[in-house]
């Protein structure tokens, strides 16, 4: 049913979709405004004439954002009745008969009605007020109360306290922000009232209106600063009004939905690349509206008094001959001195550190202005480099002026590698930040780091900060860490080869270039470890320490970790998380520390590279993976492969033996089997009930469950070859469950050919270890050698419940030397003190038999 | 239904939430959470300075399955998670009343 104006709801959609069709939004989105808030501009005014106007007493205003002519779809429609004092009780029916017309259209129309006087006086006490009516225009009725409320309004309320403006509108707009400061907003932003929205952009315009007097906001900008505006503006108008099309209701907030529907509307591709692109456009966009908005309140804010400023010129201390500082903000003396010198532009921000100083807005623009002045030459100049070298490297506020160099769009002139990344979303919910503030912000982490401000909740990384030797290549490293993301492939190895030339252009050492490439191509490295690895699995930290190197390169690396991680969002950085880094971080320089430094193995790459040569793919791969540095290094790989062959050979077999003689009384055997809890000690006493004397032992477990143990043994009776081929079936049957050791042993005890030596030369000594290894219980014992002490040992081991998972034996003359690596049964190190000492007792007792 | 809440090492989950889509499990939540059990927490020196870990990080997965789904499910994860060792945690069963999926109102299996 049509309404009293003439128009049914639906053909007024259709009104709207009309001009939307005939004007695509995202080509003109202000003409689209303009067109849709003239034919509003229609129906309100036949509202107005239709009902009963006590003529010729009022005048009716469109304000806030109507009044701009500025109306989104399904914006707020603010209307305003001037009346004078006269009529007032005429009002009220008034605006009824206005608005419930307009209601019943479903348009969200508000109308207040006020005195001039009332006007005036709200406008004094209430910013909302005051902007409403900036933005006022006339309708329709008594145009000259329309333009004695503007005269008196401009002459008495507009120019005057400008300052105090400015600070309303700050505090205005505070608690709005607030709710916005939520990362969820960062990703789904709210187009008006985010930060870089287009509130901000009203109220920069509103500054400018009250303290230059005009409403040409790009008059006080440069040309090309205003085409950037003119440009992210109209870019948010036409996000604005798809939102409000799409969702046919007031809807400002860009939900990840919407963000998928508007892309292919605003000529972006379709799905997820499209997206990024547009999410990357607004970011950008949403930086200069922000800028201009921080710009004029500043401006308006901080602008001295004349008075003040006489003061001022007394108080200024000169620096050089470009700056000076006054009221501790830094000025640009000469305004083109950045143009005929463009090395001052770092100049400026090294007297900011120095200083401790903030730059004054109009030596902010002078930097604006000479940012196309920054070219390759400038870029390569050695002077400009090292400045902005000894600024990461004297640290103090170096995060925070990285943060301003980026927001003058500095730090993308001079680092071009930086400028690719600038707004690169990653459409997800994780990422909340684009790719260039997420790197600021992870800088700033560890500028905060660096304060102490994490001392309490971070000490550990509180002290490496400190103690790092190049906190500059680190400072560097953490802001360019991502710039290879948005491109095909690794993002950190292009990251890393790109910042190869970045290193050359700043005049690093080649030292430094490796150090940032190998930090940013394994910036992820850490991560994946703490958190997909087994940290109590000696081999992964091994790995870890082998590919970090130095522990040098470990603490940058776990700082950078924490910077990108606590950079990500408010809670992708938990105790948790910083648990398991700090354990692997631990762990791994423990590694260092004593000396057992990674380059004990480091023939891995290079013996599974000759052992490719000799086996399949498959079979190499099968196995790989399994075998241990500890074990690699040991063996050539000649030996490695006869060990794989006796392993894939063991099938169903309890065990393979092999030996070769090496002199007539000697032989190296070889035994591959399934390792079980006291396989050594089966062994050692194997050979002991068959008087194989054993000078030196190899101990291994292989990752898949595999024991390989090599012996050097003796027989001085010459019988070697007989003998081994006993023990050799001796093993088999006690492994095999058939018989027990340990009947054998007392059987053949009570034959009574074991020689008993009395009084030992060599006193008996068992250390346990529990210092050097965080994963192993290191026992030394050291002691007489006679036939039957390795068993005996290993007895003793096994008695108290150690499991052997390496272990070293070698005979010295008539002093035995063995080194094993325990665990308990739970796979822990044995660090229980009474344990200890009865493990202890009994190893001495068993050296030193009765 | 019932519900398996299982508390098992960090590094685990991938396995164990890959062997519990393979066998047809369709959803979990996954938290971190904190704690020691036999294994406890240990400190740890760093130039002369300790650093406790008291707390040992672990994952806790929770899920709600159908009566007949719960041996298979449980056997899964005590076959991924498992490594022999102190720590690899521990497996809860308890049963659930009622599910109700909050969009659509649905209740019982329809929920899960």
């Amino acid at each position: 049913m049509p309404s009293e104006l003439g128009i049914t709801k639906k053909e007024l959609a259709e009104m709207r979709n009309r001009i939307a069709r005939g004007l695509p939004a995202h080509s003109s989105p202000r003409e689209f405004l303009r067109q849709h808030s003239d034919m509003m501009d229609g129906l309100v005014r036949k509202a107005f004439q239709s009902a009963k106007v006590p003529s010729p007493s009022v005048c009716l205003m469109a304000i806030g954002g109507y009044g701009r002519a500025e109306l989104a779809p399904y914006s707020d429609i603010d209307l305003l009745l001037l009346y004078s004092p006269s009529n007032k009780n005429e009002l009220s029916p008034l605006a009824e008969q206005i608005l419930y017309p307009l209601w019943d259209l479903g348009l969200d129309v508000s109308c207040s009605s006020r005195s001039i006087d009332e006007c005036l006086k709200m406008a004094r006490s209430d910013v909302q007020v005051k902007t409403g009516l900036i933005d006022g225009r006339y309708l329709d009725g008594e145009y000259e109360f329309f333009r004695n409320l503007y005269g008196l309004l401009t002459k008495k309320v507009l120019h005057r306290r400008v300052q105090k403006f400015a600070g309303a509108l700050a505090r205005d707009i505070h608690p709005r922000r607030q709710k916005y400061e939520d990362p969820a907003y960062v990703l789904e932003p709210n187009i008006k009232e985010g930060e870089g929205g287009l509130r901000d952009f009203q109220v920069g315009r509103w500054i400018i209106r009250a303290k230059y007097k005009t409403d040409r906001w790009d008059f006080i900008l440069f040309p090309d600063h205003s085409r950037m505006l003119d440009k992210s503006i109209q870019f948010l108008w036409a996000i604005r009004n798809h939102l409000h099309l799409l969702s046919e209701r007031r809807q400002d907030d860009l939900t990840f939905e919407l963000q998928e529907k508007i892309a292919p509307l605003l000529g972006f591709p379709n799905g997820t690349k499209g997206v990024e692109e547009m999410m990357r456009q607004y970011h950008l966009s949403a930086r200069e509206i922000s800028n201009f908005f921080h710009d004029n309140l500043d401006r308006a804010l901080f602008e001295p008094s004349t008075f003040r400023k006489i003061i001022f010129f007394f108080q200024r201390k000169r620096i050089d001959e470009n700056f000076e500082m006054a009221h501790g903000e830094l000025h640009l003396l000469d305004p083109v001195a950045f143009k005929k010198d463009p090395s001052q532009l770092m100049t400026l921000f090294q007297h900011g550190q120095a200083y401790q100083a903030k730059t004054d807005f109009r030596t902010e623009e002078a930097v604006m202005e000479a940012l196309p002045f920054i070219d390759d030459r400038f870029r390569a100049s050695q002077k400009v480099n090292q400045a902005f070298l000894s600024i990461l490297r004297r640290g103090k506020g170096a995060d925070a002026l990285l943060m301003k160099m980026h927001q003058l769009g500095f730090l993308s002139r001079y680092i071009p590698e930086f400028s690719d990344v600038e707004g690169k979303v990653h459409y997800d919910l994780y990422h909340v930040h684009p790719v260039d503030i997420h790197s600021i912000l992870a800088v700033q982490e560890l500028g905060r780091l660096r304060d102490g401000y994490y001392q309490k909740d971070y000490p550990l990384l509180t002290s490496l900060i400190r103690e790092i030797e190049k906190p500059d290549i680190l400072f560097l490293t953490t802001l360019l860490h991502d710039i290879g993301k948005g491109r095909e492939g690794d993002h950190a190895l292009i990251g890393a080869e790109m910042t190869k030339q970045v290193g050359e252009r700043m005049g690093l050492t080649v030292e430094e270039k490796e150090l940032m490439e190998f930090l940013i191509s394994r910036h992820l490295f850490m991560l994946e470890t703490a958190f997909r690895r087994d940290l109590h699995d000696e081999q992964a930290i091994l790995r870890f320490a082998n590919e970090t190197g130095t522990p040098g390169r470990l603490k940058m690396l776990y700082l950078l970790t924490f910077a990108d991680i606590k950079a990500v969002g408010p809670e992708a950085w938990t105790s948790w998380k910083n648990s398991l880094l700090m354990e692997l971080f631990l762990k791994t320089s423990h590694f260092f520390e004593k000396g057992e430094e990674p380059q004990t193995f480091p023939r891995r790459g290079e013996t599974l590279a000759q052992l490719h040569q000799s086996l399949p793919q498959d079979t190499l791969n099968h196995y790989a993976e399994h075998l241990p540095d500890r074990y690699l290094s040991t063996y050539s790989p000649e030996e490695i492969l006869s060990h794989i062959k006796m392993a894939q050979d063991l099938g169903k077999e309890v065990l393979l033996v092999g030996w070769s003689r090496e002199e007539e009384v000697r032989a190296r055997v070889t035994i591959c089997t399934k390792d079980r809890y006291g396989l050594f000690s089966k062994i050692a006493g194997s050979m002991f009930l068959n008087r194989l004397n054993i000078l030196e032992a190899q101990i291994h477990t292989w990752g898949n469950g595999i024991a390989l143990d090599t012996f050097y043994v003796e027989d001085p009776t010459g019988e070697i070859e007989r003998r081994l081929q006993q023990f050799k079936k001796d093993l088999k049957e006690i492994l095999s469950g058939k018989i027990s050791l340990k009947l054998l042993l007392s059987q053949r005890e009570e034959s009574g050919w074991i020689q008993k030596k009395v009084i030992p030369k060599v006193p008996g000594e068992a250390k346990v270890n529990n210092r050097d290894s965080d994963f192993y219980t290191i026992i030394e014992i050291t002691g007489e050698d006679r036939l039957g002490v390795l068993y005996e040992i290993t007895q003793a081991l096994t008695d108290c419940g150690c499991d052997i998972h390496f272990a070293r034996i070698s005979t010295l003359g008539n002093r035995v030397v063995d080194v094993f690596y325990v665990q308990d049964e739970w796979g822990e190190k044995i660090v229980e003190r009474e344990k200890i000492n009865h493990l202890k007792q009994l190893l001495l007792n068993r050296l030193t038999p009765l | 239904m019932k519900k398996i809440e299982a508390i098992v090492k960090p590094f685990k989950l991938d396995e164990v939430k890959n062997a519990l889509t393979k066998i047809g499990v369709q959803g979990m939540t996954v938290t971190e959470v904190k704690g020691f059990g036999r294994q406890k927490g240990h400190t740890e020196v760093y130039r002369g300075a300790e650093y406790t870990i008291d707390f040992i990080p672990k994952i806790k997965i929770d899920l709600i399955v159908s009566d007949e789904l719960v041996p298979q499910v449980i056997e899964t994860i005590e076959r991924a998670a498992r490594t022999g060792k102190i720590g690899d945690g521990k497996i809860f069963l308890s049963p659930v009343e009622e599910v109700i999926r909050i969009r659509t109102g649905e209740r019982g299996k329809d929920a899960i």
